[in-house]
């Protein structure tokens, strides 16, 4: 997965603001990572939807159909795809 | 970057790398005997040395470098030799040829990895790969979906006409009609599923991109890469954005992609977006028209972070374990079972079935179809245990190897269906799978098992166990304690049955290392 370049955390200008900040700045950026990881997982769920979808799109007649030679060569011919 | 030559002094070459003093930056062509092999930057790929600058060979260069070479250092942009002496590197015997076993010329491309770059090659050597573009375009557009000349080809095709000389590949984008990620998902399994159909080998990136090989005139194997893509609602005051995989994210209207026109590269009309000059500046920034073969994408964090959260995390590891078997391919199948498949004998005897999740070379699957079992060898380079069912078919054994992602859901999913439809027990052996992946890999094997051992049978485990380790970078096995996996495992509804931990010996100044095995079955 391509990298993805942390925010610089630490440094002078910082340890000033949270001093003159009550450690507010702090909570907010502590605060922002969670929503940020928090989306993060939520856009996750895009592929586990899509490949739920596509899979009982494409297998769910064939194993209606009950027939397991059917089935059999669907889940074959669905495993070539990927 | 400018059309003016940097100033470059007192330049010398070792084993190193190169060495020079220059307060510019600029792109800069490392040629051997004349010919381009690499391109740097001279501030951003280098470092402070001895009061001037070094900038070392890159990695996939160094095997090549023994012998002697004429070696000339030239601007990229405007052509001027900046160094040209004779050099010896290495043994210095010889002269230093940097070429593919069959003599083929190669060269770096952008990203340093080594390959035959289209400079060397004759209109005559790249009509197969135009023949190919124009086949698998045809595909795409079979299929519905309007495919366009996309990246470093779009690139070549607007700039000059022609295939970028640095460069060694083809890319092919589209933009999707669809707006959300998961319908544009969709879209990519069909168009996958439709090239399958018409015979196409294929092999998926993400849940947006994957790569078509083809068979050029020649008997060379191509792989094109398909880039989806799709604009996104525009949300509140934002303008509408386009994210096209793997690199862009940028304000766009679909009218500057679709209906396309054609641009020429190397004397044929192909597809290219209605402006592709502004595709051009979503991918490589205003600066486009100005070469540089040595460019880095810059892609924007938020960017990044979409297409990773939406798209990406089914091949994660994938390359490390293919550039790793690609390395085994000329060492023969392991001829005596692993310690793993022998307890596996020694405890259930020979299983009727047999599956080796995470198989490898195929050693224990190949041991245990000799011993009379039917069985499945799985992992997610399958082509690792070619030998092994080479042997298999001239024994006449019952040996299957399958592709298997347990990144993937489709696949774990149809795999589990699959091993489930035949009934009856059976045993399912993972030696060194629990290290060698992710804990989302991890879950996703669970899931395979428990859905394979639905009539019966159990799963047995060996891993690197102990205390728990950070994967470093290029580790292709990470320890994971023993007590997570059992964790796991319960959570998925299995019993574990047996768990031991051994000290593993090894050279005698290093402590032993702790090996897990573990014994695990599900209750119906």
């Amino acid at each position: 997965m391509a990298e993805v370049r942390k925010r610089p955390r630490a440094g002078l200008r910082r340890r000033v603001v949270d001093a003159v900040g009550g450690g507010l700045v702090g909570e907010l950026l502590t605060r922002i990572d969670e929503l940020e990881a928090e989306v993060q997982e939520n856009r996750n769920l895009n592929l586990r939807v899509a490949e739920l979808v596509d899979l009982v799109q494409e297998l769910l007649i064939p194993v209606a159909s009950q027939d397991r030679d059917k089935i059999e060569a669907a889940l074959a011919k669905f495993q070539r795809s990927l | 970057m400018s059309a003016v030559a940097p100033k470059v002094d007192a330049v010398r070459v070792d084993d190193r790398g190169i060495w020079f003093r220059s307060t510019a930056d600029d792109v800069v062509d490392v040629c051997f005997d004349g010919r381009r092999v690499w391109s740097f930057w001279l501030q951003r790929d280098s470092d402070p040395s001895a009061g001037g600058r070094l900038t070392a060979w890159p990695g996939a260069l160094t095997r090549f470098l023994d012998g002697s070479t004429r070696l000339s250092l030239v601007a990229h942009v405007s052509g001027v030799t900046l160094y040209d002496e004779d050099v010896v590197l290495g043994s210095g015997e010889g002269r230093i040829a940097v070429v593919s076993p069959e003599g083929k010329p190669l060269g770096l491309d952008k990203s340093n990895r080594i390959s035959q770059t289209f400079d060397t090659r004759t209109p005559e050597q790249v009509a197969p790969l135009l023949d190919s573009i124009e086949q698998v375009l045809a595909a795409i557009r079979d299929a519905g979906v309007e495919a366009f000349l996309a990246y470093g080809t779009l690139l070549g095709a607007v700039r000059q006409g022609a295939l970028i000389g640095h460069d060694s590949d083809a890319d092919l984008g589209y933009v999707s009609r669809h707006s959300h990620p998961v319908d544009v998902m969709l879209e990519s399994f069909r168009l996958q599923r439709h090239l399958t159909g018409l015979g196409y080998d294929t092999y998926r990136y993400s849940g947006i991109a994957f790569k078509v090989d083809v068979i050029e005139s020649d008997g060379f194997r191509r792989g094109l890469d398909v880039f989806g893509g799709f604009i996104a609602e525009p949300v509140g005051d934002q303008p509408p954005m386009l994210y096209l995989m793997g690199e862009i994210g940028a304000p766009f209207e679909l009218d500057w992609i679709y209906p396309l026109t054609t641009a020429t590269l190397e004397g044929r009309e192909l597809p290219v977006p209605a402006l592709p000059e502004k595709l051009l500046v979503a991918t490589y920034g205003p600066g486009w028209r100005v070469p540089d073969p040595a460019y880095h994408f810059h892609t924007a964090r938020p960017t990044v972070l979409r297409l990773n959260g939406w798209f990406r995390g089914i091949r994660v590891l994938r390359s490390e374990w293919e550039r790793k078997h690609s390395s085994n391919r000329d060492k023969p199948v392991p001829a005596e079972p692993s310690g793993l498949a022998r307890y596996v004998a020694e405890h259930e005897g020979v299983p009727g079935q047999v599956v080796d999740l995470g198989a490898g070379r195929g050693g224990d699957a190949l041991w245990f179809a000799r011993q009379g079992a039917s069985v499945t060898a799985l992992d997610f380079v399958p082509r690792a245990a070619a030998k092994a069912c080479e042997a298999a078919g001239a024994e006449g054994l019952d040996l299957a190897a399958r592709e298997v992602n347990l990144l993937s859901l489709r696949s774990t999913l149809a795999e589990g269906a699959r091993l489930a439809h035949t009934p009856g027990p059976r045993t399912i052996m993972a030696r060194h799978l629990v290290d060698a992946t992710v804990p989302a890999g991890r879950a996703g094997a669970w899931r395979l098992c428990e859905m394979a051992l639905r009539d019966g049978g159990r799963l047995y485990l060996d891993f690197w166990s102990g205390e728990g380790q950070r994967r470093h970078e290029g580790q292709l096995l990470a320890a994971v304690p023993m007590d997570v996996v059992a964790a796991e495992l319960e959570e998925r509804g299995a019993v574990i049955v047996h768990r031991e931990e051994t000290l593993v010996e090894r050279a005698p100044e290093k402590h032993g290392r702790p090996l897990a095995r573990m014994v695990a079955q599900w209750q119906r």
